[in-house]
């Protein structure tokens, strides 16, 4: 589940929604006045522990974890365009060797909060100590790719020999194998710095040493983060982080329907304040009677692909056929009101596996049907396989704290028409994970999941999904799909340097993979988040499904 | 000597519904609420619903809520619909009256059952098995039982009958006060002279038991199982509240409250018939049991 | 009398035990890891077992139940070199999901439901002993007999119940009082106290019914006792009868009810903050179950079982010393 450990975000509760406005995706009206420099950014979350230590953080490039550290790469994101690799402390990196060796050149004259200068040795610093068992939790899509398997961390006394930086401005990644998204890899949390040397302390997470406008003023457990300005930061060398308000207050542990309820009070203090949850369905409900509250909604495009997996090594599933009378079963229109009460609140129907407002995807729909499904045609599929009465007996596990209960109930009564009878079985999140990522011989026919990609790249939507690399031991690849000729194109893929060229093969990887239905798309999940009314340049864009923190100011 | 008490609990037990008026009220709720449970489905068949069956057309297109007002109540829906799902809440009540009576009348079964037999154990017999029984009952009333239900709760697998876990669980936790009181009760009756009289006649303790002291228990024990019924209603209504009690889809007011929660401000029918449900029945079985104990006051009964 | 306060610690200690041995071993029985946290994303088996071996769960689950105690005396060290952790003593574990020290963020949150405790005990003594008496002394009355019907609905009402009720109407359609805003004691005193007035309400509500029909029985029956009649044929005036003779002996069970109330806080704690979302110990037990940070369950469970049995001790050995009559049995 992408999200689910994400610091700024909660994903227990609504998997996302938006307000009635479909497509309707632009700044909300107090977004539209332009916010000036100062006031208090006050950000309401759900959760109770804010990770500022980059190495156990899986945070979005744009979110609270971008406040304090800057990355090698950043985001920059826009409604209306796919997002885009950018420099941050470095380059976008380049690369001699087809994908093999990445070099990137620091700016000059970057600093940390403290004072001392940031060279690439703390960038190194910063990767190595994400090797370390006591700093785990976090991204770690470039451990493999950096050959660490071996290898525990800095404290040991030993350097990771992949990284090298020649120079104090130069810092060189090489690679075990080609692998065209590289830069993306440097934008994710480890690819902060962390001083050299320091950083060994387990709350370090609590008074990290801060490259980006903010740094850590004071940190009060489970129930407050305040920011306040780094005086070493220097705007014109930053074009991913507007870094306007003067302050920054991140109140933990606040209960979602609080937020909303306050929010929407829109008095005092959380005029400045906007919630870091998902606003759900009932809380949207209770907006659209209030006309200022409503404008201060704001809705994503798109969002994260809820999906339904099929276990492709177990009977009668092996079958492709089998799984592709499945395309035609479920019922993505009674998905869509149980997950959000409306289509349109829901979010779009899916049909492909790249996410919307990722660069490359293209649109197509392998097995066109009315969103309520065609029961008949599942049967008939059904019976061309051999299983002329039906199925009978499917067990679907589901994580039961990501409230799924309702949406599986409804997938079960949706395959019941073509007589696919369906068991559910509600595990919590730790038993649900230890069944679908980590089990070698799961019991489960069926599952439902959703699945935000990390970086904005198809690459990030597919790989982890459905390569026979992630299948258990501890990944994401819950249909548990495995053909070798898709993981000689996703490798290839994944060694093409030029996006466009990538773009087209993960598009062609995408069809592919659906032609043997290991998974059946469901929906593009919305995400909605409420803001007052004094928060300014509040926006989603087309990737991720969450606001840009790193741009919100205060209008005065 | 101990037949009079025992005929004077369903005498007391007219008496108290003919002059307490609040008892007779208490009386009749549980009863009608008894009844609601036990012909759930007929009630439902006539009202043409289940409360499994999704129905979008309930809802209004636009928010999830339900389609007209206060819930949606109509002829159709005579308490309205949930929010999302279309389920019809009449029937989700109703047969949340089942879970509720089904779980507290059996999980107070149990504790009552229990507590008699330790608490009449220890009384009688004395000795190492008092202190050790008396000393358990304290390391039970240290047990911070709620707690421990809710991570009992969350650990059991699904597969687990859940409704029985909660009954075992419940009843099983209540047993030390009931021992308590029947303990101290024993411990009077065994100085009396009809059970010294048995004892030199060489009863067994079981015979002694049941003749003889069994009998004179039955009002206190009546009047605590009354008082603790709705106790154990909502016990499990709080831990199906807290989302470790009865699993969904089977309907539980609890579970019901809970996800009422966040739909209060726009849909209060939601919170209004199972809250109203739960608090009658509560309500209802604290009537009657606080009547009865006027009536069949442990001291009383023992002075008698 | 010290022969029973020595047995008495004994079987605390005793208590104690077992109740972290039970929540140990029901936990334990989970098919879950709590490794699975620190593995990161993506999770491989090596850095799982890294995590594993971090966190001290490679070892047998006797043997952590052991380790778990000891540190209790000795404190405890995770992982070696630069960047162990260490918990000392008195550690009662220390969560890897918020990287906190267990101890640490029992006494985070325990000011929290204390303040809630605190509040809504002095109300439901007060208020609840006031109208108790006073519809003893009134029996038969129109008061009397409201303040009967009403707590037997106190009684009836679920704490949730009346407490959603509380924030529909008061917090969100009158806008009256505050919801979901907690002011620590030292930042803000009146803000304290006015983001927790509702839940002291409902709170006492619920509570002071128990009150109000101990009271007003105990109070009736002191009243036809002998001594009370003999007070009041030597002319001692009424005041004084019922505010030094009856009242004296209404308040022996109040206290111990309101100890072993009090005991069970936590328990109690955990639905009326779900209710209020309030930060306190109720809900950091909420969250660790539904996280399964074990040890931060483990360290609630023997706190709650801790106050209980502390409660009951207290109440035991005062009713002791207070009643000369309970020596004896």
């Amino acid at each position: 589940m992408p999200g689910k450990k994400l610091l700024a975000v909660v994903l227990i509760g609504a998997l996302g929604v938006s307000a009635c406005g479909a497509n309707d995706q632009k700044p909300s009206d107090a977004a539209a006045a332009k916010p000036d420099k100062g006031g208090t950014l006050r950000i309401l979350s759900e959760s109770r522990t804010i990770n500022f230590d980059p190495a156990k953080s899986q945070s979005l490039a744009i979110t609270t974890l971008g406040l304090v550290h800057r990355r090698l790469t950043g985001w920059q994101n826009a409604v209306g365009q796919p997002a885009k690799v950018v420099p941050d402390l470095g380059d976008t990196g380049k690369t001699t060797d087809g994908g093999k060796t990445w070099t990137f050149v620091l700016q000059e004259g970057l600093k940390f909060s403290d004072g001392t200068p940031i060279t690439s040795a703390d960038v190194k610093w910063g990767v190595e100590r994400s090797f370390a068992p006591a700093f785990g939790g976090g991204l770690g899509y470039h451990k493999d790719l950096l050959g660490g398997a071996d290898y525990k961390g800095p404290f040991e006394g030993k350097e990771l020999d992949s990284i090298e930086t020649p120079d104090a401005k130069t810092i060189t990644f090489k690679l075990t194998r080609p692998y065209g998204d590289w830069p993306w890899i440097a934008s994710t949390p480890a690819f902060a710095p962390v001083p050299k040397g320091k950083g060994a302390e387990a709350d370090y997470q609590e008074h990290a040493i801060a490259s980006g406008p903010y740094q850590i003023a004071t940190y009060s457990k489970g129930v407050e983060v305040k920011l306040s300005r780094n005086p070493n930061w220097d705007g014109s060398k930053d074009q991913v982080r507007a870094g306007l308000p003067d302050d920054v207050v991140i109140q933990l542990g606040q209960d979602a329907s609080v937020v909303s309820q306050r929010l929407a009070a829109d008095s005092g203090d959380d005029q400045s304040a906007f919630g870091a949850s998902f606003t759900s369905p009932a809380q949207l409900a209770q907006l659209q009677a209030n006309a200022s509250a409503k404008s201060r909604v704001v809705t994503s495009k798109s969002g994260a692909i809820a999906y339904l997996a099929l276990n492709t090594q177990k009977a009668p599933l092996n079958n492709p056929k089998v799984r592709q009378a499945f395309q035609y079963a479920v019922n993505k229109s009674a998905y869509q009101i149980a997950s959000a009460g409306t289509a349109a609140l829901a979010g779009d129907a899916a049909t492909t596996l790249i996410t919307q407002g990722i660069e490359g995807r293209e649109q197509f729909d392998l097995y066109p049907s009315k969103p309520e499904g065609d029961p008949e045609k599942a049967k008939a599929l059904l019976a061309e396989a051999g299983f002329a009465n039906g199925l009978d007996g499917l067990s679907l596990v589901l994580n039961k704290s990501n409230n799924q209960t309702e949406k599986a109930e409804a997938i079960q009564a949706a395959l019941a028409r073509a007589n696919i009878k369906v068991n559910i079985r509600s595990l919590e999140a730790d038993a649900f994970e230890t069944e679908t990522n980590l089990s070698d011989n799961p019991t489960y026919d069926l599952t439902l999941s959703s699945w935000q990609p990390d970086f904005p790249s198809a690459n990030a939507n597919i790989q982890p999904l459905f390569a026979t690399s992630e299948i258990g031991k501890g990944g994401y690849n819950i249909s548990r799909y495995s053909n070798p000729e898709v993981d000689r194109l996703i490798e290839e893929a994944q060694s093409t340097v030029d996006a466009t060229e990538a773009g087209k093969k993960w598009a062609a990887i995408d069809k592919r993979i659906l032609e043997d239905s290991p998974v059946v798309p469901l929906i593009y999940t919305r995400n909605s988040f409420i803001h007052g009314s004094k928060v300014g340049n509040f926006f989603i864009a087309d990737f991720p499904a969450y606001p840009n923190y790193l741009q919100v100011g205060i209008t005065k | 000597m101990s037949t009079p008490v025992a005929r004077s609990v369903p005498a007391a037990i007219r008496s108290v519904l003919a002059r307490d008026r609040w008892a007779l009220a208490g009386t009749v709720t549980v009863v009608v609420i008894g009844l609601v449970a036990i012909f759930a489905n007929v009630l439902t068949a006539i009202e043409g619903h289940d409360p499994y069956t999704y129905d979008a057309t309930a809802l209004d297109p636009n928010t999830g809520l339900p389609a007209g007002s206060f819930g949606g109540v109509s002829a159709e829906h005579w308490f309205g619909v949930e929010p999302l799902t279309g389920r019809d809440l009449f029937a989700i009540v109703v047969h949340g009256a089942r879970t509720s009576f089904l779980i507290g009348l059996l999980a107070t079964l149990v504790s009552i059952g229990l507590g008699v037999l330790v608490g009449a154990a220890a009384g009688y017999l004395g000795g190492w098995i008092d202190r050790v029984i008396t000393w358990s009952a304290d390391v039970f009333l240290g047990f911070p039982y709620l707690v421990f239900m809710i991570a009992l709760g969350a650990v059991v697998p699904a597969e687990f009958p859940r409704a029985l876990l909660l009954i075992v669980v419940i009843g099983f936790f209540g047993w030390p006060s009931t021992a308590r009181i029947v303990r101290a009760q024993v411990l009077t009756l065994k100085e009396r002279n009809f059970v010294k009289a048995a004892r030199v006649l060489g009863a067994s303790p079981w015979q002694v038991f049941r003749t003889e002291l069994l009998p004179n228990l039955w009002g206190p024990v009546l009047v605590m199982a009354t008082l603790s019924v709705p106790g154990k209603i909502g016990l499990e209504a709080a831990l199906s509240f807290l989302g470790v009690g009865v699993l969904p889809p089977t309907p539980s007011w609890g579970r019901s409250i809970s996800a009422a929660i966040d739909w209060v401000s726009v849909d209060p029918a939601y919170l209004f018939f199972p809250g109203l449900a739960l608090f009658a029945v509560t309500w209802g079985f604290n009537a009657l049991g606080d009547g009865l104990r006027d009536a069949l006051d442990p001291r009383s009964v023992t002075r008698r | 009398m010290t022969k029973h306060v020595a047995a008495r610690l004994g079987g605390m200690v005793l208590v104690l035990l077992i109740v972290a041995f039970c929540t140990y071993v029901v936990f334990y029985l989970v098919p879950s890891d709590p490794a699975l946290l620190a593995c990161g994303k993506p999770c491989t088996p090596e850095n799982l077992a890294l995590a594993r071996e971090f966190m001290g769960f490679d070892e047998p689950w006797w043997q952590q139940f052991f380790t778990f105690l000891g540190g209790i005396f000795t404190g405890r060290t995770f992982g070696t070199g630069a960047t162990a952790i260490h918990c000392s003593a008195p550690c009662f574990g220390y969560s890897f999901r918020q990287n906190t020290d267990v101890l640490e963020l029992i006494a985070g949150r325990l000011p929290v439901t204390f303040s809630l405790a605190i509040g809504a005990a002095v109300l439901w003594v007060g208020v609840g002993v006031a109208v108790g008496v006073y519809a003893a002394l009134r029996k038969d009355s129109w008061f009397d007999r409201a303040a009967l019907a009403g707590s037997v609905i106190g009684v009836s009402a679920p704490v949730y119940l009346v407490g959603l009720l509380g924030i529909l109407v008061l917090g969100f359609q009158l806008n009256v009082v505050p919801v979901g805003n907690y002011t620590p004691f030292a930042e803000d005193p009146v803000r304290w106290a006015w983001g927790l007035v509702l839940p002291w309400c409902v709170l006492a509500f619920a509570h002071g019914a128990h009150y109000v029909k101990l009271t007003r029985s105990q109070m009736l029956e002191t009243m036809s006792e002998d001594f009370i009649r003999t007070a009041r044929a030597k002319g001692v005036p009424e005041r004084t009868v019922v505010g030094k003779h009856a009242l004296r002996n209404v308040l022996l069970p109040v206290v111990t009810l309101t100890g072993i109330e009090f005991g069970s806080l936590l328990g109690g704690a955990v639905i009326t903050e779900r209710v209020f979302s309030l930060p306190g110990l109720g809900g950091l037990l909420i969250e660790a179950v539904h996280s399964r940070d074990l040890p931060t369950l483990l360290g609630c469970t023997l706190f709650a079982g801790f106050l209980v049995v502390v409660a009951n001790a207290v109440v035991d050995l005062s009713y002791g010393l207070l009643d000369p009559r309970a020596r004896l049995t």
